[in-house]
């Protein structure tokens, strides 16, 4: 027998549908549900710039991001910070600061740092695994002190460096080798 | 907006979170896109609740809907808010481009992958490159133009976009509302470093703008040392004005951005990178892995001293 069509006669009524599945019935909740959440979303996002949570969820992402490329770069263990050791070669230093000095003074654009969103440069060495390293800059034992005075003024050391002095201050280049110690393995 | 001043180099837009977000409006014409789109997603996430309560009654009924139906909510609902969406962005189009008679000149060229600016074009004509001053609450028409490829000027906090097409020239009216810094960026497809392709936009309140202008006519800063001076020598003898120009010490080159100020910008690279020594001597050495694609060479045969030097002297170029 061919089927007949639903809305002829021939065929009778229709017997009710049956609801079936979740999301066939609970369809105004689930557009509801995703209505409010992108309504949320544009709100959340316009949250004021700086004062939000937002910046503290770009921060965290970006660097997550960098993290991750720095891990399909170079392996899971070389690089990997090591903050004690760190500390007990700078005391009453500020690794995470060095960090965000180390970004702001541009050494990435010639150096890859482990650890630092966007250095990537490959102008000078990288500079993973340099709590390993036997000297600085091929000049000065690689200890503390001739790493700090090194970041002060690279030239007084080398005269020939191609790295500038960028005005570092003591305190800063104490921040930027405390940081730079983290960096064992490699 | 301040940033931390212990930070070295000018302020930059790199540091402050959403200077390049269209919901963080500061302009005119984000204002007018923003609400059209809270508008558009407020009435379309009600179309489409509405939507599936109807499709909600139509599993419960017995009976399979009349044509009614199949005419109002499938071709009638869809035209009239469809033809209500175009009216109101086209509204939008019409009010964020209006021309202003008078409004401030500022003419903006697109390279692969920079921006050349000239402010006050048919007048003083001044120079400068990957940055953009705008004074707050004046209508400044920028004419739009490309060298190479097409590009696409936006600065999604203050105005829409509009594309940059070579032979053609594109105009569009911005009044930014509050004074701060902003983060353009180039959004049509145009090449390698295409995502690398950014810009500056510092807004001033108006007698600020007024003065700066007149600071950045004229020639560029003297080299007071004799590191700046070395520095100096090192640009002139190793090319660079044959695409870069700094007024004063070596004019007519145009293939690529203006120096004449190129350590007061608040950034480096079209955008890129924070405006420092560090980053410059950088860029000087290694361009090809800053910025795929750029067509300055690396000029990494300097001798350490004389990068040292040049790195120096453009960074105090202010």
């Amino acid at each position: 027998m061919p089927a007949c069509v639903p809305t002829s006669p021939e065929c009778g009524p229709t017997p009710p549908r049956p609801i079936e599945g979740v999301f066939a019935e609970r369809t105004y909740l689930w557009a509801a549900v995703l209505t409010a959440a992108a309504i949320g979303a544009m709100v959340w996002a316009a949250l004021k710039p700086g004062d939000g949570p937002g910046s503290t969820v770009a921060v965290r992402t970006q660097a997550a991001l960098s993290d991750a490329a720095d891990w399909f770069r170079r392996g899971p263990v070389d690089g990997h910070p090591d903050w004690e050791h760190a500390a007990r070669q700078v005391h009453d230093a500020d690794p995470d600061r060095g960090a965000a000095l180390m970004l702001s003074y541009g050494c990435g654009a010639c150096h890859a740092i482990p650890g630092v969103v966007g250095a990537r440069g490959s102008v000078g060495p990288d500079l993973a695994g340099f709590a390993g390293r036997a000297y600085v800059a091929g000049v000065l034992p690689n200890e503390p002190d001739g790493l700090v005075r090194w970041l002060m003024n690279p030239p007084v050391h080398s005269p020939n460096t191609a790295m500038p002095d960028l005005g570092v201050s003591e305190t800063e280049a104490r921040d930027m080798a405390a940081y730079l110690y983290t960096l064992r393995g490699g | 907006m301040e940033t931390d001043n212990t930070l070295p180099g000018p302020e930059s837009a790199l540091d402050i979170f959403g200077s390049q977000s269209a919901l963080a409006r500061s302009g005119v014409g984000a204002d007018l896109a923003l609400d059209l789109t809270v508008a558009m997603t407020v009435a379309f996430g009600l179309i489409f609740i509405g939507v599936m309560a109807l499709v909600w009654f139509a599993w419960r009924r017995d009976q399979p809907a009349g044509s009614w139906w199949v005419w109002s909510g499938g071709i009638l609902l869809p035209l009239v808010s469809i033809i209500a969406v175009m009216a109101g962005s086209t509204a939008v189009l019409v009010a964020s481009t209006r021309p202003a008679p008078d409004a401030i000149k500022i003419d903006v060229t697109g390279y692969q992958f920079w921006w050349d600016v000239v402010y006050d074009p048919n007048g003083a004509a001044v120079r400068d490159a990957n940055e953009l001053v705008l004074p707050a609450g004046r209508p400044v028409t920028l004419r739009l133009r490309a060298s190479d490829v097409i590009h696409s000027f936006w600065i999604p906090s203050i105005a829409g976009k509009m594309d940059m097409i070579p032979g053609r020239t594109n105009t569009l009216t911005v009044t930014a509302r509050e004074t701060g810094r902003f983060r353009g960026q180039c959004a049509e497809f145009c090449g390698l470093s295409h995502p690398r392709m950014a810009f500056e936009v510092v807004v001033m309140e108006p007698g600020a703008f007024d003065a700066w202008l007149a600071g950045i006519e004229g020639e560029a800063r003297d080299a007071a040392r004799p590191e700046l001076l070395a520095g100096r020598d090192v640009f002139v003898d190793y090319g660079c004005p044959a695409c870069h120009e700094i007024r004063g010490v070596a004019e007519g080159g145009r293939l690529g951005p203006d120096l004449t100020r190129v350590g007061a910008r608040g950034s480096l690279g079209a955008g890129m990178w924070r405006m420092n020594q560090g980053n410059l001597a950088g860029w000087i050495a290694d361009v090809g892995d800053m910025k795929p694609g750029a067509k300055m060479p690396s000029y990494n045969h300097l001798s350490g001293p004389e990068l040292r030097a040049v790195s120096a002297y453009l960074a105090s170029l202010k």
